[in-house]
């Protein structure tokens, strides 16, 4: 490799292997983790534009690219959190090995989605096959640890952040993965286990894509698990967001509005969860 | 776009590559172009290909000749598989040109090596393998 891109030709000068010397070797991981992410989502996108194969009524590239697009913000919110924790912690073991956990589970499962894509079959929900059977049950305990892994760099960022963090994007940072991953966990495993309304994220109502929510997919005819899914799992970035705005808009105002915020969304995840289950749609 | 217009388009795109290869000076941004951009289309359409095709070729494997016939035998699979061959040419080609210069070798004696790599891949690198080692003995024993 060395001899083919020596970088004496690279049009990104200085942004090669010199380019993240200053980041942690955790930081580092996210980033390659992300780079394959994007890598994936570019010709799904693409193979969207033209495949003509459907699954539940919709194009197969639909769920990869919601998985890539999904996974690339998570790694991404956790790149952008992991200077808020102490130097001390953030080059140590534990970090590195949360980050190593998430990065590899999160490739994993977008690895399968998108190869499942590519064959048009299901990913989720599909033991047809022993393999894909065995494959589904992976994924399963791949996501378990994917949100662990979030959890853990969130009660890091919890303990021991860095002296100098803004104390909104930090606390909002560390509460919304904590809280993101818990109700992630819940919601999915809801979902996973088929207890509510057979396999299947769909409760009463069409069990199909076609028609559903534009971009999300998620059905308009009856309940659907996905929503309450995504709410919860996107607290991961909703809270630091709000504690971003809290720092620079009203300081002062951090805790309350952090609280008030994480009560908010834990009843819309809530509301949509009391909302899917009786079978009723999102929108 | 039928199989046969992107064959042509993919054809057309590396030949322009090789010409540039051997004819135009070695510009750091041209040699850039031609790897980030050229060889980064094919690299992406191939890989399209893949994702849409492959796996709905029937028959289609590594293991047996039978298999890699089949995948020969639908267009998807013959486009793809030209496109891999045009890529990975292009990048031994890139390497060859740019190592040929690092140790000085004359433009016009690079030419024929960079046709046979143009022509026939392996050929090419396999020139290029011998004849840098030839000169490295010869210019070891005179040093």
């Amino acid at each position: 490799m060395n001899l083919l891109f020596d970088g004496s030709t690279t049009l990104m000068r200085g942004q090669g292997v010199t380019g993240s010397a200053g980041l942690s070797n955790a930081g580092r991981l996210l980033i390659v983790a992300i780079g394959l992410q994007v890598a994936l989502a570019l010709p799904s996108f693409i193979a969207l534009m033209f495949d003509d194969r459907l699954l539940n009524g919709i194009t197969v590239w639909s769920k990869p690219l919601k998985f890539q697009t999904s996974l690339t913000v998570m790694l991404g919110t956790v790149l952008l959190l992991l200077p808020l924790i102490e130097t001390t912690v953030r080059e140590g073991r534990g970090v590195w090995l949360a980050c190593l956990v998430g990065c590899v589970t999160a490739s994993g499962e977008v690895l399968y989605i998108t190869l499942q894509a590519a064959r048009g079959r299901a990913s989720h929900f599909n033991g047809e096959t022993p393999i894909e059977a065995l494959a589904y049950g992976l994924m399963g305990i791949a996501a378990v640890f994917l949100v662990l892994s979030v959890l853990a760099i969130g009660l890091f960022l919890l303990f021991r952040p860095a002296p100098d963090a803004p104390s909104g994007l930090r606390l909002g940072g560390a509460f919304g993965l904590i809280l993101g991953s818990l109700l992630t966990l819940v919601t999915a495993l809801a979902l996973g286990s088929g207890r509510i309304a057979g396999p299947g994220h769909w409760v009463g109502g069409l069990p199909t894509d076609a028609g559903g929510l534009f971009l999300l997919g998620w059905s308009r005819s009856g309940g659907d698990l996905r929503v309450p899914h995504f709410f919860a799992t996107h607290i991961m970035q909703a809270l630091p967001i709000a504690g971003l705005f809290l720092d620079l808009l009203a300081p002062r105002l951090v805790a309350a509005g952090l609280v008030a915020a994480g009560t908010l969304s834990v009843a819309v995840v809530a509301a949509t969860f009391a909302q899917a289950v009786a079978g009723r749609p999102f929108f | 776009m039928t199989f046969a217009t992107l064959f042509s388009l993919a054809n057309t795109a590396a030949l322009g590559g090789w010409l540039l290869l051997v004819f135009l000076p070695r510009w750091r941004r041209l040699i850039g172009v031609l790897r980030f951009g050229l060889i980064f289309g094919l690299a992406l359409t191939y890989t399209v290909l893949i994702f849409v095709y492959f796996f709905r070729i029937e028959g289609a494997g590594f293991g047996s000749i039978a298999q890699v016939r089949a995948i020969f035998m639908s267009d998807a699979g013959l486009v793809a598989g030209w496109i891999h061959y045009l890529a990975f040419d292009l990048v031994v080609g890139s390497w060859i040109a740019l190592e040929a210069d690092k140790r000085g070798y004359h433009r016009l004696l690079q030419a024929p090596i960079l046709a046979a790599t143009f022509l026939f891949g392996p050929f090419g690198l396999l020139l290029f393998y011998l004849t840098r080692a030839t000169e490295m003995a010869l210019s070891a024993r005179k040093a």
